[in-house]
């Protein structure tokens, strides 16, 4: 597994202002990672810490085995970039836009921007200043993919994108993976990051308080199991079993409330009478992000 | 009223104001002193239309010099300067950040919005004449100079009411526009030729009452500062605000709100016309981004294309003008005194060297240049972070001093241009008044103006580079060239001060008299050396630090 994301201890204060501490992580080729958190949490300060718009207080982060800070320059080369609350020139068109930021790469393959642009439905012509959010971000996305990069690093890169964009942006950063490009995703939109990621990292306070994919994540969630079972059942069968909470029994069906693996709640079940149906109330990210944040929300 | 649009406004603006009103009463403070020092006996022997332009009473003492020349006239400018800026950016800037909608969006009529932004102008222009009043009642006591019949709160009254007139004005076009830079660019030109034109009709034979059309006539003419109030004068002035507070709620109410829109130029349309488009694409498609120079040139050529011209206009016509008025200029030439002459970079009248000097290259032709350095040094870099684009630039594999490097080459090239315009019309104009100038020596003048220019455009680079913020490399930069000039241009006058003029770098301008002496190689070499130490420094600063998330 080649590792194009590595940070090490990665902290960024800002006075007394822990904005981000100790990060360690590793994001693979091939594997889109989204960075969870609520507005505030650090999210932003890492990727610009990636980006060496601003310096760590201490750490280390290295993209496809280059010193963000030391090797920024050559890193660049390898790495779209979508900034958060992105702002261009007013003044230029998009492909004024577009033509401005290649030269500055050393040049630009247009049949791959027009594809692109096409794809995410992008006019060109207008000037940026006279698009709206959405179609001033297409501009952005385009800047980002197209100079085929290793890396994608992107801070709330759908703001302002209507729902067709959305997927088809969806689909673009899914075909960047499987070519073995690897995406680092900042979102607060959990829909997002549930439907694209492989793994995700929950940040809170600076802090990075989860780091595991997006399916060991659901299967910690707390979700709601029914069970109706052929005879009358002992709720003290469930309550021994571990992540079980809030059994209750009415006569040959349970329901409980169950944040394990699901495999040991099925053997449970098994063993105590003829299991006729269960149903289960599929978990997101919306649950997950608000246990970690249950004290906040 | 909205008591908060009001508050918010004038919150947003107090600052420029205190610094404005601060630095003018600075300069009052130098010139009583130096005022002091000086034998004034000369003044009493200009001519009526030299004292009127500058401000000057008859039979001035060191009490009514200064109020007259620094608060009427610098002071004056100033404070109208502050006024029309504030007037200007009153709507439009509010259309051209978007927060219009936001404003309007709840239950408050236009004319109430209008209303609020024009009552936070007034309180603004008050609270600047109360530090200007508080400065011209305290300086006098300190230095002990006295202040027996003269009027100065009619003086301070008019120049309040002449402030208005302007901010009024701008904020009359800014509601009916809805472009904040029409409305500061329309009005600042009509005070600068209306102030020149009241100063200089009066000399000309025959046209001493076309002055009368200029507003700024109602304000000077009368010298308040020596004859009290003429209510007229004022009843002229405040009724022109009057009207144009009229004009401001008709226009705001009768016109579609700009969006963020960017609007359509002439380019655009040359660009989308089938017959000039590939023409036009040359100048304002791929050819004006290949490059983070070129681009810089671009956001800057309307205003390059507005000073170089400027300034070459007003050069040509010193030639001709000299040879209309020689030999009035001879008459007196020697008894104008240092310290007013010093006020404009100084220069011998009764030569057409000095007469260069005084109109064009004291303060016009430094504050050309300086005007495109300092635009382009505090735009181009802190600009960039303000506008939040400076991220997405570094997201490409440049590296922050190239970025830095190409500013400053649009920097250089556009200083020269304006250096080469001011040596254009000065060729041109002294041939054609057939002054016989040394045009050697005069490109050895245009070119230390174009140094001194860019050591200060320097010095914005550096402070935008060091904190990315813009009014940080504005304020900062202007405000070191302003005391600077003060430095070189005041204390020489003085036995006690002289030899601190050398650590101005205006000394390193004119100190040598390059129109007289040619190209002093020490000074442009000390000149050079400051804005190539400062542009060193911008990069050292600039690589070190975090960007700003947000301008």
């Amino acid at each position: 597994m080649t590792i194009a994301i590595h940070t090490e201890g990665l902290t960024k204060h800002y006075g007394d202002v822990k904005a981000l501490v100790d990060l360690d992580l590793d994001v693979a080729a091939g594997e889109i990672f989204g960075f969870l958190g609520p507005n505030g949490a650090g999210k932003t300060t890492a990727i610009r810490t990636l980006m060496d718009e601003i310096r760590a207080t201490a750490g280390s982060a290295t993209i496809v085995d280059l010193d963000t800070h030391r090797d920024s320059v050559a890193i660049r080369r390898h790495v779209g970039y979508v900034p958060g609350d992105l702002a261009m020139y007013p003044n230029l068109t998009g492909k004024d836009t577009i033509t401005y930021f290649s030269n500055l790469r050393g040049g630009v393959e247009w049949p791959h921007v027009d594809e692109l642009a096409e794809r995410l439905d992008a006019d060109l012509s207008k000037k940026v200043g006279d698009l709206s959010t959405g179609n001033r971000q297409k501009v952005g996305l385009i800047l980002a993919f197209m100079n085929r990069p290793q890396v994608l690093i992107m801070d709330e890169p759908s703001s302002g994108l209507d729902p067709l964009v959305q997927r088809e942006f969806q689909l673009l950063l899914r075909e960047f993976v499987t070519e073995g490009g690897a995406v680092f995703l900042s979102s607060h939109t959990l829909s997002e990051v549930q439907r694209v990621a492989d793994r995700v990292g929950i940040i809170r306070h600076g802090h990075l308080i989860a780091l595991e994919t997006v399916s060991e994540l659901r299967s910690k969630a707390i979700r709601k199991v029914d069970l109706y079972f052929d005879g009358p059942v002992d709720a003290a069968n469930f309550e021994s079993i571990a992540g079980v909470r809030d059994v209750e029994v009415r006569n040959h069906h349970i329901s409980l409330s169950f944040d394990g693996h699901v495999e040991t709640l099925l053997q449970a079940a098994s063993d105590t009478s003829t299991l006729i149906d269960i149903t289960t109330q599929e978990a997101d990210l919306e649950e997950i992000f608000l246990t970690y944040y249950r004290d906040e929300v | 009223m909205l008591t908060n649009v009001f508050t918010k406004t004038t919150r947003d603006r107090w600052l420029g104001w205190l610094v404005g009103a601060a630095a003018v009463a600075l300069m009052f403070l130098f010139g009583m002193a130096v005022y002091q020092d000086i034998d004034l006996s000369l003044y009493t022997d200009l001519p009526v239309a030299f004292r009127t332009m500058f401000g000057i009473p008859e039979n001035a003492d060191v009490g009514s010099l200064a109020y007259g020349a620094i608060y009427g006239s610098y002071g004056m400018l100033t404070m109208a300067a502050l006024a029309l800026a504030t007037g200007a950016a009153s709507i439009g800037t509010e259309e051209r950040n978007g927060t219009i909608g936001l404003l309007l969006g709840n239950p408050v009529s236009r004319t109430s919005v209008l209303i609020s932004k024009a009552a936070s102008l007034v309180i603004l222009t008050a609270f600047g004449f109360v530090i200007l009043w508080v400065a011209a009642i305290a300086t006098p006591a300190i230095l002990d100079v006295s202040t027996i019949g003269l009027d100065i709160n009619a003086l301070l009254f008019a120049m309040f009411i002449n402030a208005l007139f302007y901010g009024f004005f701008a904020l009359a076009i800014s509601a009916w526009t809805g472009n904040s830079s029409l409305a500061s660019g329309v009005s600042a030109g009509v005070m600068v030729v209306s102030f020149i034109a009241v100063g200089l009709l009066p000399i000309v034979s025959g046209w001493e009452n076309l002055a009368k059309v200029f507003p700024w006539y109602y304000y000077q003419n009368s010298q308040p500062v020596m004859n009290g109030l003429n209510w007229v004068h004022m009843g002229v002035l405040v009724a022109g605000s009057a009207v144009f507070a009229v004009i401001a709620v008709v226009g705001i109410n009768r016109r579609d709100l700009r969006g963020q829109s960017v609007g359509v130029k002439m380019i655009d349309r040359l660009r989308a016309n089938h017959y000039t488009h590939a023409i036009a694409e040359r100048f304002a498609g791929t050819a004006r981004v290949s490059r983070i120079w070129i681009k810089t040139a671009s956001d800057y050529q309307g205003f390059l294309l507005i000073v170089s011209f400027s300034m070459f206009l007003m050069a040509i016509i010193v030639g001709p003008m000299y040879g209309l008025i020689d030999a009035q200029l001879k008459d007196f030439g020697a008894a104008i005194p240092d310290a007013m002459l010093a006020m404009f970079g100084g220069g011998d009248l009764s030569t057409f060297e000095g007469f260069y000097q005084i109109e064009i290259f004291g303060l016009m032709a430094p504050l050309a240049v300086m005007a495109i350095t300092i635009a382009i040094g505090a735009g181009a870099m802190a600009g960039e972070e303000k506008r939040n684009t400076m991220g997405l630039l570094l997201a490409n594999p440049i590296r922050r001093s190239t970025i830095i490097l190409q500013k400053t080459i649009t920097m250089v090239i556009y200083a020269s241009i304006v250096g080469f315009a001011t040596f254009l019309g000065t060729a041109a104009g002294a041939t054609i008044g057939n002054l016989g100038m040394s045009l050697w020596y005069v490109a050895a003048t245009c070119i230390l103006a174009t140094l001194l220019g860019l050591a200060f455009g320097g010095l914005a680079l550096a402070l935008g580079a060091a904190t990315g913020r813009v009014p940080v490399a504005v304020f900062g930069s202007v405000g070191v060239a302003f005391v600077t000039y003060i430095v070189n241009a005041f204390l020489p006058l003085s036995q006690n001060f002289g030899g601190w003029a050398k650590m101005s770098p205006f000394y390193y301008y004119l100190g040598g008299d390059p129109l007289l002496e040619g190209l002093n190689w020490i000074h442009a070499g000390v000149l050079s050396g400051l804005a190539v130490a400062l542009f060193a420094l911008s990069i050292v600063l600039f690589e070190r630090r975090d960007l700003r998330a947000k301008g």
